[in-house]
């Protein structure tokens, strides 16, 4: 289209003088562009420190190939998907009460506790899912996880000490706030 | 430009119309096209050749820059990745606490939550607050955009506007209750 | 074209345009930087309303060069109303080595994909802001891989395209043996999907697709995947979930919502993604 009119162009944008200059120079001979017209600036594409550095292209297959697709399985997919849902949503009446009710019975806040710690952990294996992808750090994926595997145990221990040995986590919370 | 298409339509032009000015503008090109040649130079590749000639080539480019380049409300301010970052705050502020709980019998930490109260209790008005803010700031901005999360879970509130418009809502929310419950309560 | 008509004419058929259509033109909103819609000088006169425009500029030939920002600056007052009439008037007249893709210049083909002053759209749907103060800014897609310039490798999009398995699965022939037929209310299902043209504005507005291209499917493929799933003339809508059904391919979604954000034909591809959570999980 746009070349097929191009003379209509040149008349509208014939006062202007150096797009004109610009066009014929081009048309005519293999001069360099008129700085004056297109300036070059210095550009970063992306910062020094780069997040998550993708690597250099490489495609198997053709256009024409489809993209591998994974073997169904449900416990890292929908099933995992409606449980990390159902613990979120469970934690909002338990996390609601407190403020209402002032704290929460042993039995509660030891309910409370777990679900944070499954909801913490959950939260912290999707980072990892998503931050440490296992087609490029297949390594570190798997060392992270075993890592945040131990510590939430760790925690799980600690959380059951703090809610046996002292007065339980809301409790707690209200003390320290209201101190 | 097609050095033939030029060719043409000057040839057109000329039939079509009288002589005038823009004629004359055009008479460059009419010589330009019995001559012009077109300058790219052409080899031959077999299919394997022309693959691995890709594959050298993809490897050559760039990424095109994101973080950088898009919207900063909707990636550094994104409602999304905040709801992550206060999270992992928390998590990581209930994980370091816990460890430390669980280290403190063998460190002689006293980590009690009578030893805690007296602790907090000793610190100034603005001290305290501010702690507060920042515990209780993180805690509703998560709770706040959680629920948006689950609510979106049943496909409900997907309308742009609301998208926008919720997402500040939740930043000012979350901000004015955490004052309001770091000072008052 | 619209660049070249003269100004006058323009504004004339501006005028008579909207008073003809009236509002219910604009029910779904296009994607618009600035709304104004006067193109030529208020006061008609001849000043020229210079705008500079900034152009991610990368070229093959030289891979050891960075990418760089190119300074353009057209008149306004002789530019067509789209970031795309910019966008060809600069190759015409400033500079021939700039390479982008175009093709229909009516945002139906999806060719003009590119980053426009920070967020995703089809440079043909896209008005030029008329503040000539304000620099604009055009990136490609973010985080393709560049070919030339404003042009992305989409070769893996495509591919994943494919993997969805893009097309009508039956294995019943039409109880009239003539053609499946669908109710209203079934073919209304697939309004705000079939429209989908591919361009990969959502797909690359997603942070969780920037990090995980390889493996996520990313919003347009899913809100595709979901085109078919809600096809009432399907039959292997249990296999399209199950292919889904694993952590990589759609649950990376984390409802970021960039893509309904972003979309230049107005759908909802968050929506999609929200519903085809909500088959696979009750």
């Amino acid at each position: 289209m746009a070349s097929a009119l191009r003379p209509t162009l040149l008349r509208h944008t014939a006062p202007a003088a150096p797009t004109r200059r610009a066009i014929t120079t081009t048309l005519r001979s293999k001069q360099p562009m008129p700085s004056a017209v297109a300036k070059a600036a210095a550009f970063h594409a992306s910062s020094r420190r780069r997040l998550l550095p993708p690597g250099p292209q490489v495609i198997h297959g053709s256009v024409n190939d489809p993209a591998p697709v994974p073997s169904p399985s449900p416990t890292h997919g929908s099933y995992h998907w409606t449980f990390e849902r159902t613990i979120a949503a469970g934690l909002i009446p338990l996390t609601i009460t407190p403020f209402a009710a002032g704290s929460l019975n042993p039995a509660t806040d030891a309910l409370l506790c777990g679900l944070m710690l499954v909801h913490s952990h959950m939260g912290f294996q999707s980072i990892l899912i998503d931050y440490v992808p296992n087609s490029r750090y297949p390594k570190s994926r798997k060392g992270l996880m075993w890592g945040l595997n131990a510590v939430t145990v760790l925690v799980g221990i600690g959380l059951y000490e703090f809610e046996t040995n002292d007065v339980g986590v809301t409790e707690a919370i209200k003390r320290v706030w209201k101190a | 430009m097609n050095a033939q298409r030029v060719g043409m339509r000057a040839l057109r032009q000329v039939v079509a119309r009288q002589p005038n000015a823009f004629f004359a503008h055009n008479l460059p090109r009419l010589a330009l096209a019995n001559y012009q040649t077109r300058g790219a130079a052409t080899t031959k590749l077999n299919q394997d050749d022309a693959q691995a000639l890709l594959a050298a080539q993809r490897k050559q480019r760039p990424v095109a820059p994101h973080l950088t380049a898009y919207d900063y409300s909707q990636t550094w301010f994104g409602s999304s990745i905040w709801t992550r970052i206060t999270g992992s705050v928390l998590t990581g502020g209930l994980y370091t606490f816990s460890l430390a709980y669980l280290a403190a019998p063998l460190m002689g930490w006293h980590l009690e939550s009578a030893s805690l109260a007296a602790a907090v209790a000793g610190l100034p008005m603005a001290v305290k607050g501010g702690a507060k803010f920042l515990v209780a700031w993180p805690f509703l901005y998560h709770a706040f955009n959680g629920t948006r999360h689950l609510v979106w879970d049943f496909a409900i509130g997907f309308q742009k506007g609301d998208v926008t418009k919720g997402a500040w809502v939740i930043w000012g929310g979350s901000l004015l209750s955490a004052l309001g419950i770091a000072f008052l309560l | 074209m619209a660049a070249l008509r003269s100004t006058p004419s323009r504004l004339l058929a501006a005028a008579s345009r909207s008073t003809r259509a009236g509002p219910s033109m604009f029910v779904r909103s296009m994607a618009t930087l600035g709304d104004s819609t006067v193109e030529a000088n208020p006061k008609g006169s001849t000043d020229s309303r210079m705008k500079s425009f900034q152009v991610y500029r990368w070229n093959p030939d030289r891979p050891t060069d960075k990418p760089s920002m190119q300074t353009y600056t057209l008149d306004l007052n002789k530019t067509g109303p789209m970031v795309l009439d910019a966008l060809v008037r600069i190759k015409n007249e400033l500079d021939p080595t700039l390479a982008f893709r175009r093709s229909c210049r009516e945002g139906i083909c999806g060719s003009c994909a590119m980053n426009i002053n920070g967020t995703n759209t089809l440079a043909c749907l896209c008005r030029i802001p008329t503040d000539t103060k304000q620099e604009m800014k055009i990136y490609p897609l973010p985080h393709t891989y560049v070919v030339k310039d404003l042009v992305p490798d989409l070769t893996y999009f495509y591919k994943q395209y494919k993997s969805i398995k893009p097309y009508l699965q039956r294995d019943t022939p039409a109880p009239d043996g003539k053609e499946y037929r669908q109710s209203k209310a079934e073919r209304r299902k697939l309004d705000g999907l079939y429209e989908c043209i591919l361009c990969a504005c959502c797909s690359t507005s997603c942070p969780s697709y920037w990090w995980n291209a390889e493996e996520y499917l990313g919003p347009a493929i899913l809100l595709q995947s979901y085109r078919w799933i809600a096809d009432s003339r399907d039959e292997r809508r249990e296999e399209r979930r199950a292919a889904l059904d694993n952590s990589m391919s759609l649950y990376r979604c984390h409802t970021i919502l960039n893509c309904t954000r972003t979309c230049p034909k107005g759908l909802n591809p968050g929506l999609a993604i929200a519903e085809i959570k909500k088959q696979m999980a009750f």
